[in-house]
């Protein structure tokens, strides 16, 4: 039987993200085969994978860093990682046919090495050389242009297989469950959420508008003094309704949550992501680093509120020098308004509304409120992308000025393909 | 060296040469001297080297494309050295380290060592070079190593040649190899001025020549074996162990001196020891006090060259004997292992600490028992000293080459979680 691997060794959005990749290399083969699919990813994920991917089968590592600081020098800690041998035994035994590795990162490249280096795909270490297959190589290149860049990060990992399945049937389309609405105040940063006092009274309208019952307050125990604080700044009416979750779900009990819910009020966050492999509606706040166009929900019918100063999106690891400005304009009147559905507020400057949509590439962010003046841009540089994956024909004038920027030289006179036989056209997303 | 050392070493080769081979012989000794070595494979540029020379443009723009590529090529050695952090680079004649290359080792303190295993009057670019390396050993004593002083090369060192006896050994060879390989004199290596004329005094004698650079010869075109092309290592071997007396005529570019004189010993006077082989060697000033009269015939001259072939052709037990001793002798104290070792005593009596930097000091202390237990076997595959560092492994481990086993692979993944984690 064909054997296919995906090392996914991220974190619960990421594992998320790749299903589009999952579902599409579990297509037929030219022959007609199924391959048996695997997904490799962090132990403490393992369970909501099966849970997530029924169908394919699932390896967990000990991947993630230890939660305490210094950890990483801690007898136990190390001697857990070490043990991680025995599953790169059972791997090494089952004779994947192909090995999809989707993390730009020492542990995905070591985790290659225990493969014939023919099979691997995506980020790898051949004979102590770290190395990376054309399509992520070209899209690193997208970091320097994000603003108009747009492919959403599942698309981007499912465009590693050599076929991938339609982008609307990923997930389920957005509809509400009559659980009333969720909130999920914080995401692993920080400066990516939006504080409780200004989530509260959006949270508040929007329950209002949905005529919710429940509004169920989603997160992690550690978010317990946001909750209280979400709580303390709701109107008396809103708060009477609140159930707080945080801190005391699993991830079964979270999966279950969210999948009842109306809608979910969100950072960029893996409970975001799971609301819409879940096909529960999503609204999510983008600011900071965060980029819908990257990282927005996957599938049809989700609103994102972006913000889109100058600054945005920034880098998450360098400091902040803008005072947060992004921040402002979710904070302005009008947004609760907005929130609230009405029609005749302006939205403030520096933020724009999206829906998500699907087209031939994968899930696109349309504008319904707000001027996005980087849409013309991203519009070509998705026919760039589209081309170059082989889904559009191209030939527009914007996109091939795409290519004369993006393709460099190294791409045209080096060898890239030898490792796949040496015909182009039989690499996976030349 | 008092204290025993683990090095890391990177050793350059040159692109091409006869250097190249003695680079690969350093290599494998020092790795088996339990030291941790990689090589720059420097013959891997030479296709695109060959490539800029048959372009046929000015000589201007091949002069510069020429100098492009070298910095290429030293960038690309730099990189080496950056990621491998080596102890010492050890360059081989015609390794290409550039001067801009050599002084930034000098400034980031990676000992530099030559090893120059060519004749200083024949190869005279050792001028322009020497003055940069740390270390520079060669196989000429005076007045080689004070024209060395006067250029201000501090650390010179005597570095005779050898043979690696895993390569060069005495082979059982088959009834049909003999008859290939045999004869009562051969010859192997190139066709220098004074061998063609020379062996031209041979003809009395079945004589086999082997090796290339022979082009144009007519006299001895019946004795040249394979055409004149190259021969291997491999072949070299059973040619020297089925032949009942291997000469060793070194080369001179006189014509008319046909045994010329000399100081240096070459490298195939130590194969052949090493192999067990009888051979009749010309005489060289060095020689004697690397072999003994009782180890190894030694000629001086044409007459004397025909006289002691004619002697030892009818003496097999005196040619076994004496064979036998130079073999003994050439284990004893001509391996390139022993060289490696004189080398880097002589680095470590010059440079205090040497090998023994922090990230071995470090080891496998903070690892828990169990680990390093698991890591006790490998070290022993991987030519590992007891005593290696966690770094050492994962570099050795880094450069097999191919797909890993689980345990190699949960290593550098180990690796890898401690440095993103770690904050390594």
């Amino acid at each position: 039987m064909k054997r296919v691997l995906v090392v996914q060794l991220a974190r619960l959005g990421d594992l998320i993200q790749t299903k589009r990749l999952l579902l599409s290399v579990a297509l037929p083969d030219p022959g007609g085969a199924i391959p048996e699919v695997h997904l490799l990813t962090d132990a403490s994920l393992v369970s909501l994978a099966r849970r997530l991917f029924p169908g394919v089968v699932c390896h967990g590592l000990c991947a993630h860093g230890p939660a305490a600081p210094g950890g990483a020098d801690d007898p136990a800690a190390l001697s857990r990682v070490f043990a991680n041998r025995t599953v790169f035994a059972e791997l090494s035994g089952l004779g994947f046919t192909r090995v999809y590795l989707l993390n730009h990162s020492g542990l995905a490249r070591a985790v290659s090495t225990l493969f014939p280096p023919e099979t691997v795909r995506g980020h790898f270490q051949i004979n102590g050389q770290p190395q990376k297959d054309p399509w992520p190589a070209l899209a690193f290149r997208f970091a320097a242009m994000r603003r108009e860049a747009g492919i959403n990060l599942a698309d981007f990992w499912a465009a590693f297989a050599p076929r991938r399945v339609p982008p609307g049937v990923v997930n389920p389309p957005a509809a509400p469950k009559g659980g009333g609405l969720g909130v999920v105040l914080a995401g692993r940063e920080a400066r990516r959420s939006l504080p409780p006092e200004v989530m509260a009274p959006l949270a508040a309208v929007a329950a209002s508008r949905h005529a919710a019952k429940r509004l169920v307050l989603l997160g992690l125990a550690s978010q317990a003094s946001a909750a209280r604080e979400f709580i303390r700044r709701l109107p008396p009416a809103a708060g009477k309704n609140v159930a707080d979750l945080v801190g005391k779900t699993d991830m079964a009990g979270l999966m279950r949550e969210i999948a009842a819910l109306d809608e979910l009020f969100t950072p960029d966050t893996g409970a975001m992501h799971l609301a819409a492999h879940l096909g529960t509606p999503v609204t999510a706040f983008f600011l900071s680093s965060a980029w819908c166009h990257e990282t927005g929900p996957y599938g049809e019918g989700h609103t994102v509120w972006q913000a889109v100063t100058p600054c945005a999106p920034c880098l998450e690891s360098a400091p902040c020098a803008q005072g947060m400005a992004c921040l402002t304009p979710f904070a302005d009147p009008a947004m609760i308004r907005l929130a609230a559905g009405s029609g005749k507020a302006v939205l403030p400057a520096g933020l724009v509304g999206f829906r998500t949509e699907t087209d031939a590439l994968g899930v696109v962010c349309r504008p319904f409120a707000g001027e996005d003046s980087t849409e013309p841009a991203r519009t070509a540089f998705r026919a760039f992308v589209a081309e170059h994956l082989g889904i559009g024909r191209g030939g527009a004038a914007s996109a091939q000025a795409l290519g004369q920027r993006l393709y460099l030289e190294t791409d045209w006179m080096l060898d890239r393909f030898s490792r796949f036989g040496g015909n182009p056209q039989e690499m996976e997303t030349t | 060296m008092n204290e025993r050392c683990l090095a890391r070493i990177l050793v350059v080769l040159p692109m091409y040469g006869g250097s190249l081979p003695v680079g690969r012989y350093c290599a494998k000794a020092l790795a088996g001297l339990g030291h941790l070595v990689e090589t720059f494979e420097a013959p891997d540029f030479y296709g695109a080297f060959t490539a800029i020379q048959n372009l046929r443009v000015t000589a201007e723009r091949m002069d510069y494309l020429e100098h492009a590529f070298l910095q290429t090529v030293s960038q690309a050695l730099l990189a080496k050295v950056e990621t491998f952090e080596p102890d010492m680079v050890l360059a081989m004649a015609q390794a290409p380290l550039t001067r801009q290359a050599l002084k930034r080792l000098r400034r980031d303190g990676v000992a530099t060592a030559m090893w120059f295993v060519e004749d200083h009057q024949v190869f005279t670019y050792w001028q322009a070079f020497a003055p940069y390396y740390d270390f520079f050993a060669v196989i000429q004593k005076e007045p080689f190593v004070s024209r060395l002083h006067g250029l201000g090369v501090e650390n010179v060192l005597y570095l005779p040649m050898a043979a690696d006896p895993d390569i060069h050994r005495p082979l059982d060879l088959t009834p049909a190899e003999r008859r290939l390989y045999g004869s009562d004199l051969s010859f192997v290596g190139a066709g220098y001025p004074n061998r063609r004329m020379a062996f031209r005094e041979l003809f009395e004698f079945d004589l086999k020549i082997w090796g290339s650079d022979w082009d144009g010869e007519v006299v001895l075109a019946p004795r040249i074996q394979f055409g004149g092309r190259r021969v291997s290592t491999e072949e070299s071997v059973k040619v020297f162990g089925a032949t009942t007396i291997n000469l060793n005529l070194h080369s001179g570019l006189d014509p008319a001196a046909l045994v010329p004189a000399g100081d240096f010993v070459n490298p195939r006077t130590f194969e052949l020891a090493m192999c067990g082989a009888f051979q009749l060697v010309s005489g060289r000033e060095l020689l004697p006090e690397l072999f003994a009269p009782d180890e190894m015939a030694v000629f001086t001259d044409m007459p004397g060259l025909k006289e002691q072939a004619a002697h030892y052709l009818a003496r097999p037990d005196e040619r076994r004997a004496m064979a036998g001793r130079a073999r003994t002798r050439a284990l004893s104290d001509h391996t390139y292992a022993a060289r490696m070792r004189s080398l880097l005593d002589f680095v470590a009596d010059k440079r205090p600490g040497f090998g023994k930097t922090a990230r071995r000091e470090a080891g496998m202390t903070d690892l828990p028992e169990g680990l390093r237990g698991e890591l006790s076997g490998l070290l022993g595959e991987l030519s590992l000293p007891g005593d290696a560092g966690f770094a050492d492994v994962v570099t050795a481990v880094r450069s097999r080459q191919g797909q890993l086993t689980e345990l190699e692979t949960a290593l550098l993944f180990l690796d890898e979680w401690r440095k993103q984690y770690g904050g390594r």
